[in-house]
């Protein structure tokens, strides 16, 4: 393909060219291609064809000789539910079939490549001179049809082809048994060594289209008669499921006009059901019933007609991947369940049930029979999300459309119910009473969550001479829910008013005794609903209260509720509210500092600069109350500007801190609260920040403020660019002014915006929580820079594709990782809309993604700058990860986030979310053993035995912001360099890890070697070695950490 | 529980040497070996052996003091003057030594106050001679550490009382080599140093919150020389302005701060210069002009194309095929 071409194809933005190539790429990966398995299936098929020609009509017999003549062949009928009466007065019939055809993927050559087993469906046609013009009523044609399917087995098993067959129910509804042709067993056996081919075949027999009389199959009409002299009901499932018996030739003709008059049906076919298959969707009921040949029927019809005027709403022309995405706006779009769409002329009548319809008048069906309210609001949100993540400029959504796959229950919803299936009754249609559980939970949450899906058991096949078998026991029902984060934990529910009798019964009768009448402060009197804070979430509390009302006891009993153990590892309130005090105790600052007399400079703006204001540390801030001593959190402060600044860096920072002297002089006598004390730091770099002032208030909350002065950045470049100065002045300079940046320029905004994204998104907070204890559960606390952590949280909520964004900290914490263990860090920059509103724009992002590039250019080793963080207010990217992590560290990020992925996928619900926050520190060279006193986090037994002296301790506001351990991971640090590689758990767990680097192997001795060594001589000619000393490094780490060191434990390896 | 895997790949990793007593040699290029023993703490239990690397100062430039002077390597990181001192005198012979310089020790404790004028009232002794100078100076912020710790692997000299002192510890430390002295490190000095450990964190971080009285003290001290100093530098400017050298020329030197341009405004106004220079003609005037900017942005779109298209190639190099998971 031309340049030119592709241009055209691609209608100019130049920004889907990669979209569009990456299609291309893919459908060249996923068209159909013969192999091995083909050949194998094919050679099944002419048998299985010649078979069947060979098969010779049998008599008509009653239901009780045609059973008994079929069991002495060992093959039992697989009648539906209910079985047929004794007494019945027709008889079954046997005659060799109409004609035989391959049907369906694999007959249009749309099938995946990706998929793991060849599907082939094969239709038998039954002679429409076996059925009777009533047959369809009551069965008796599912009937005829079970004992046609028998006599089919029957007939395979004498001409004895060497396959293995069974029963099974076409795509899980139970009125539909079909064949299924597997590879025998034995030949599996025997050729272990090779794995055979994998294929199937499906036997499905069907009938004529004119068998019965289509106006009679209609969905409102009632084929089913009751028993008693209840009042019809239409039977609109099983009307539909027979009909399409009847349409299996009428649909291949339509799928196979489609594809010669439009040249790209094919590949967006191949796309459709890719993008299905990602999203867990199917043709089989427990997959939401639509599946690849709902989405090919889908296209061909929309094709043909369904716009206004009976116009067509995709065109022949389009290109594969706009009659995708032209596919997907109409389920996005319209809502089939109020607004059926109707291809053809002709009338029909909608049951007005919510299932959606996609009537074909051509054909008088409802291609969308098998779809329930439930599989259609999921399949209408995923199509909606995707139009969504495809019209977003700034981000390529390939992966996230075709690659990624969404159907994880815990990343997809935030609670997920498990109901044992055999506790709901059957209802009439044949189906479950899944309706009734979705109406019932529809109501009862209300808008609590905004999506609630079923997923029946999945049936599964079973031989030809068993009896169906009955539900398993041990199936279940999983129930996904996805919460609306603002109301989900409502805890009193408004009801109708109790002047409106009629609604108010109906409450109550729904509720039962749960439903009380109030009266409000407004005055009103309204039927409530008020639940409590037991153990359980809300949620939980209500759906166990609708299944115990609504269904049995046993029902609710086995209820299980999975993914409630993430929110349970953070201590305290997962929302922003937890964060109160502190926010409170900013403002109240403010008003102390702006609210002071005798400043020599009035105050421009104090900003927040910590992560305890912005909702982001793993604990809330930590005040007496908790038990610990708080962390000051970081804020600045600037003055308006004035001329009597000194120009010179050294000297600034002597004026800061008389600034700060006289904020802290004048705030002790303004007040009697806040105490405050002038802190000393950076001793030995004269021109960065020097001092700053501690301030700390009574409820334990404090704050450390730096002063803020813009003309700092200009000096700090312009000895940067100084020649005449020594490299050693130069690159401090360059140190101060990151530091500088990152402090009183980075920071502040950051924190600000952060703060305002966890207001928007209340799953935010905790999400960012669970993920720094992550990180630092697996000692990587002091590498990943915790503003990093807190933008790949962030990414995930402002551009949550292929989802949508998390509402629920289980969600976000989960789809976190899951895109963590795919980052491929050395080619993707982490680029994020802080702003949440689109105030990144594409120049922005093609201006960061260039600064990626030179980066990667300039230091293709990437010891350097190894992860790249930007976002609308950070567009150089590496502010937060300027030297940290190093490679090394990133790679064991990725390995863990992908060790917590495979543990997810594989454990499913079953996942204990503990082991996600374990790693064994057996990986490591050694590891120090914090004493547990010194931690700051947990508290030992014996510390509690002295209340009194604990307290005492903890009053005592000189030791705010005092943290040993953290101390001595930084001095160990700056005095082992590079040679060491120390991992610290910091408050999560009392260890720091270390790592002998490489460059610690045994070299020629010299004098500036930056470790301890022994000289090592290994015989008289060679030059003397140095070997890195590390029992004598370890003895003076030990010596360093005195009593904060419990003990020292080595790994050998 | 799950496995990660090793975090390095220790392919380059070579095993610790088995019998390294055996292996150590007396001497590496000129230095001694000097092996010290560390002794067990409660936490790391048992005994270790350090290499000290010790010789006779050879500075590229040397002066009066080098010939008694003892140049060491590997220096412990908990190493003191104390400790240094005690080596010598109490283990190997009795040397005495009157200073030690450590390698990255902080001069002046870093705070240096500018280059104040020779007139300054306020200065208590001349600087002017040696800019670096490791005297007390004005305006200094307090220590905040009891103690100072040395990187790993570092060097320090050691000053001896004279020559012979130096040379007495250089045979001394020979002969404890042969003789196979076990030398402990540390030993005799218990107590007489700030502890470690967690004390050692405390006493920083009360260290790091002085009395404000010292600090405002120490504020206004730097002030006031500053203060002096920038007013003898505006002096010393303005009278080379006005001073001819020896051959009659007068040195064109930078002027005052505020007669000169920041360097900012300057391109700020430039900036200004070109936004007008733009602003001048409409740049879809003429035919040409469209002409070559459709023609321009239908080369980026090429541009872009291709670009895209190598990046696609590079990803399924890098990742292999698409496939969905």
């Amino acid at each position: 393909m031309s340049p030119t071409n592709g241009l055209a194809y691609t209608t100019g933005a130049s920004r889907s060219n990669m979209f569009r190539l990456q299609v291309d790429e893919l459908l060249q990966q996923i068209r159909p291609r013969r192999g091995k398995r083909e050949d194998a299936a094919e050679k099944a098929l002419h048998a299985l064809k010649a078979a069947l020609d060979e098969s010779t009509a049998k008599p008509a017999l009653s239901i009780d000789e045609a059973e008994r003549e079929l069991l002495r062949n060992k093959i039992a009928i697989p009648f539906p539910q209910p079985r047929p009466p004794d007494d019945a007065k027709y008889k079954l019939e046997f005659a060799k079939p109409a004609n035989v055809n391959v049907v369906g993927s694999y007959a249009m050559q749309t099938i995946s490549r990706s998929r793991d087993d060849l599907v082939i469906d094969m239709t038998v046609a039954m002679p429409s001179s076996l059925f009777h013009e009533k047959d369809y009523l009551n069965y008796r044609y599912f009937y005829k049809r079970a004992y046609y399917l028998a006599c089919l087995a029957s007939t395979l098993r004498e001409a004895a082809t060497p396959c293995n067959v069974r029963f099974d129910d076409f795509h899980g509804d139970p009125l539909k048994p079909i064949l299924v042709i597997s590879k025998s067993v034995k030949s599996i056996v025997s050729e272990e060594l090779k794995p055979s081919p994998k294929w199937r075949i499906n036997i499905i027999p069907c009938t004529d289209s004119v068998v019965f009389p289509a106006e009679k199959l209609t969905s409102e009409k009632n084929c089913v008669r009751p028993t008693h002299n209840a009042k019809p009901e239409p039977t609109p499932f099983y009307n539909s499921s027979l009909r399409a018996d009847m349409l299996m030739l009428s649909y291949l003709r339509l799928l196979h006009g489609a594809e010669t008059s439009c040249a790209a049906f094919k590949d967006a076919c191949l796309l459709g059901s890719t993008w299905l298959r990602q999203r867990g969707f199917g043709s089989h009921i427990a997959g939401g019933g639509f599946g690849h040949f709902e989405w090919a029927t889908f296209v061909a019809l929309l094709l043909q007609g369904g716009g206004p005027n009976g116009k067509s709403i995709l065109s022949e022309g389009y290109s594969s991947y706009q009659l995708f995405k032209g596919t997907l706006q109409v389920l996005a779009v319209r809502d089939l369940g109020k607004q059926p769409i109707v291809v053809g002329s002709g009338t029909f009548k909608s049951v007005a049930n919510g299932s959606p319809m996609l009537w074909d008048s051509a054909r008088v069906h409802n291609v969308l029979y098998k779809v329930a309210p439930w599989g259609y609001a999921r399949l209408r949100q995923d199509a909606k999300t995707t139009i969504a993540m495809l019209g977003d400029q700034l981000f390529d959504g390939f992966d996230a459309t075709f690659v990624l796959r969404t159907d994880d229950a815990l990343m997809r919803f935030d609670c997920v119910v498990s109901v044992p299936a055999s506790a709901l009754t059957v209802v009439d249609d044949g189906r479950p009473a899944y309706r009734t559980l979705y109406d019932v939970l529809s109501r009862g949450l209300g808008d609590r969550v905004s999506q609630i899906s079923i997923r029946p058991p999945e049936s599964g096949a079973w031989d030809v001479d068993s009896s169906r078998p009955r539900d398993h026991v041990q199936a279940s029902v999983i129930i996904g829910l996805i919460y609306d984060p603002d109301t989900v934990n409502r805890t009193v529910d408004h009801g109708p008013s109790a002047e409106s009798k009629a609604e108010a019964a109906s409450f109550r009768k729904f509720w039962g005794e749960k439903a009380e009448m109030r009266r409000f402060k407004d005055g009103s009197i309204l039927e409530s609903l008020v639940w409590g804070a037991s153990g359980k979430t809300i949620v939980e509390q209500i759906v166990r209260y609708l299944l115990e009302r609504h269904f049995s006891d046993r029902v609710e009993r086995e209820a299980t509720f999975f993914g409630g153990g993430f929110n349970r590892l953070l201590r305290g309130s997962l929302s922003v509210s937890a964060f109160q005090p502190i926010m409170d105790s900013f403002k109240q600052l403010e008003t102390d500092i702006r609210g002071l007399d005798g400043l020599p400079l009035s105050i421009r703006q104090i900003m927040p600069a910590s992560a305890q204001l912005r909702y982001a540390t793993i604990q809330p801030s930590a005040g007496v109350a908790n038990g610990r001593q708080s962390i000051p959190a970081d804020v600045t402060i600037q003055f308006e500007g004035s001329v009597r600044w000194p120009d010179d860096l050294v000297a600034i920072q002597r004026t800061k801190l008389a600034f700060l002297l006289k904020l802290s002089e004048l705030l002790q006598e303004a007040h009697d609260q806040p105490k405050t004390r002038i802190g000393l730091e950076n001793h030995e770099q004269d021109i960065f920040n020097q001092a700053y002032l501690d301030i700390m208030y009574e409820s334990g909350t404090s704050f450390r403020m730096r002063v803020y002065h813009d003309r700092e950045q200009t000096l700090l470049e312009r000895q940067m660019r100084d020649k005449s100065l020594a490299p050693s002045a130069k690159e401090a300079a360059a140190l101060g002014l990151a530091a500088y940046k990152r402090l009183y320029l980075k920071a502040p905004p950051h924190t600000q915006a952060v703060a305002r994204l966890c207001s928007r998104y209340p799953a935010l907070s905790g999400t960012i929580r669970l993920l720094k204890k992550w990180f630092a559960s697996h000692l990587l606390a002091n590498h990943v820079g915790e503003e990093v952590i807190e933008l790949m949280a962030a990414r995930i909520f402002v551009q949550p594709w292929p989802w949508q964004t998390p509402s629920s900290v289980q969600t976000g914490f989960l789809r976190t990782l899951h895109w963590l263990a795919r980052w491929d860090w050395r080619t993707d920059p982490l680029i994020v809309d802080l702003s949440g509103s689109g105030e990144l724009r594409i120049p922005d992002v093609d201006a960061i993604k260039t600064r990626f590039e030179a980066w990667r250019k300039l230091d293709p080793s990437l010891t350097r700058i190894v992860l790249f963080a930007a976002s609308n207010i950070d567009k150089e990217g590496t502010t937060w990860s300027d030297g940290r992590p190093q490679k090394v560290v990133a790679r064991r990020m990725t390995a863990l986030a992908k060790a917590a992925c495979a543990e997810v996928e594989q454990n499913g619900l079953q996942v204990d979310p503990a082991s996600l926050f374990s790693s064994p520190v057996s990986d490591f060279d050694f590891v120090l053993h914090l004493h547990p006193s010194m931690t700051g986090g947990k508290r030992s037994k014996d510390a509690a035995r002295y209340k009194n002296l604990e307290l005492a301790a903890l009053s005592d506001q000189t030791l705010v912001g005092f943290e040993p351990t953290q101390s001595l991971l930084e001095e160990l640090e700056s005095l082992y360099g590079s040679a060491l590689l120390f991992f610290s758990g910091s408050s999560e767990r009392p260890v720091i890890a270390g790592l002998w680097s490489p460059q610690t192997a045994p070299r020629a001795w010299k004098v500036n070697l930056a470790y301890s060594t022994i000289p090592h001589k290994k015989s008289k000619t060679q030059e003397v070695q140095a070997v890195v000393n590390r029992e004598a490094m370890l003895a003076e780490i030990a010596r360093v950490g005195r009593d904060l060191v419990g003990r020292v434990e080595i790994n050998d390896r | 529980m799950w496995c990660s895997g090793p975090i390095l790949d220790r392919t380059t990793m070579v095993p610790m040497p088995g019998n390294k007593k055996t292996a150590v040699p007396p001497a590496v290029n000129d230095f001694i070996v000097l092996p010290l023993q560390y002794p067990a703490t409660p936490s790391y239990t048992q005994t270790a052996t350090h290499h000290l690397y010790l010789r006779a100062n050879a500075p590229k430039v040397p002066t009066d003091d080098t010939p008694r002077e003892v140049f060491l390597v590997n220096v412990p990181i908990d190493a003191t003057e104390t400790h240094i001192r005690s080596l010598f005198a109490d283990q190997l012979g009795g040397a005495r030594i009157e200073r030690v310089d450590f390698e990255g020790a902080r001069v002046g404790k870093g705070i240096t106050a500018p280059v104040a004028p020779s007139r300054g009232k306020k200065r208590k002794r001349s600087q002017i001679e040696n800019g670096e100078d490791a005297g007390k100076e004005v305006g200094l912020l307090p220590d905040v550490w009891d103690r100072e710790l040395h990187r790993s692997g570092g060097t320090a000299v050691v000053t001896f009382v004279d020559k012979a002192s130096a040379d007495l510890a250089l045979r001394e430390a020979r002969r404890a080599i042969r003789e196979k002295r076990n030398i402990i490190w540390g030993a005799g000095i218990e107590g007489k140093l700030p502890p470690l450990g967690s004390a050692r964190y405390l006493a920083h971080h009360k260290l790091s919150y002085p009395d404000h009285a010292t600090l405002q003290n120490s504020v206004d001290e730097f002030m006031t020389a500053f203060a002096a100093q920038e007013a003898a530098k505006a002096k010393a400017l303005a009278r080379q302005h006005s001073v001819p050298d020896a051959d009659g020329f007068i040195t064109v030197t930078r002027g005052a701060r505020v007669g000169l341009a920041r360097d900012e405004d300057v391109k700020m106004k430039e900036e200004d210069l070109r936004k007008r220079e733009k602003s001048k003609v409409n740049e879809d005037f003429y035919r040409f002009q469209n002409r070559e900017r459709r023609k321009a942005e239908a080369g980026k779109l090429v541009k872009g194309f291709e670009e895209d298209r190598r990046r696609v190639e590079e990803m399924r190099r890098r990742r292999g095929k698409i496939r969905p998971d």
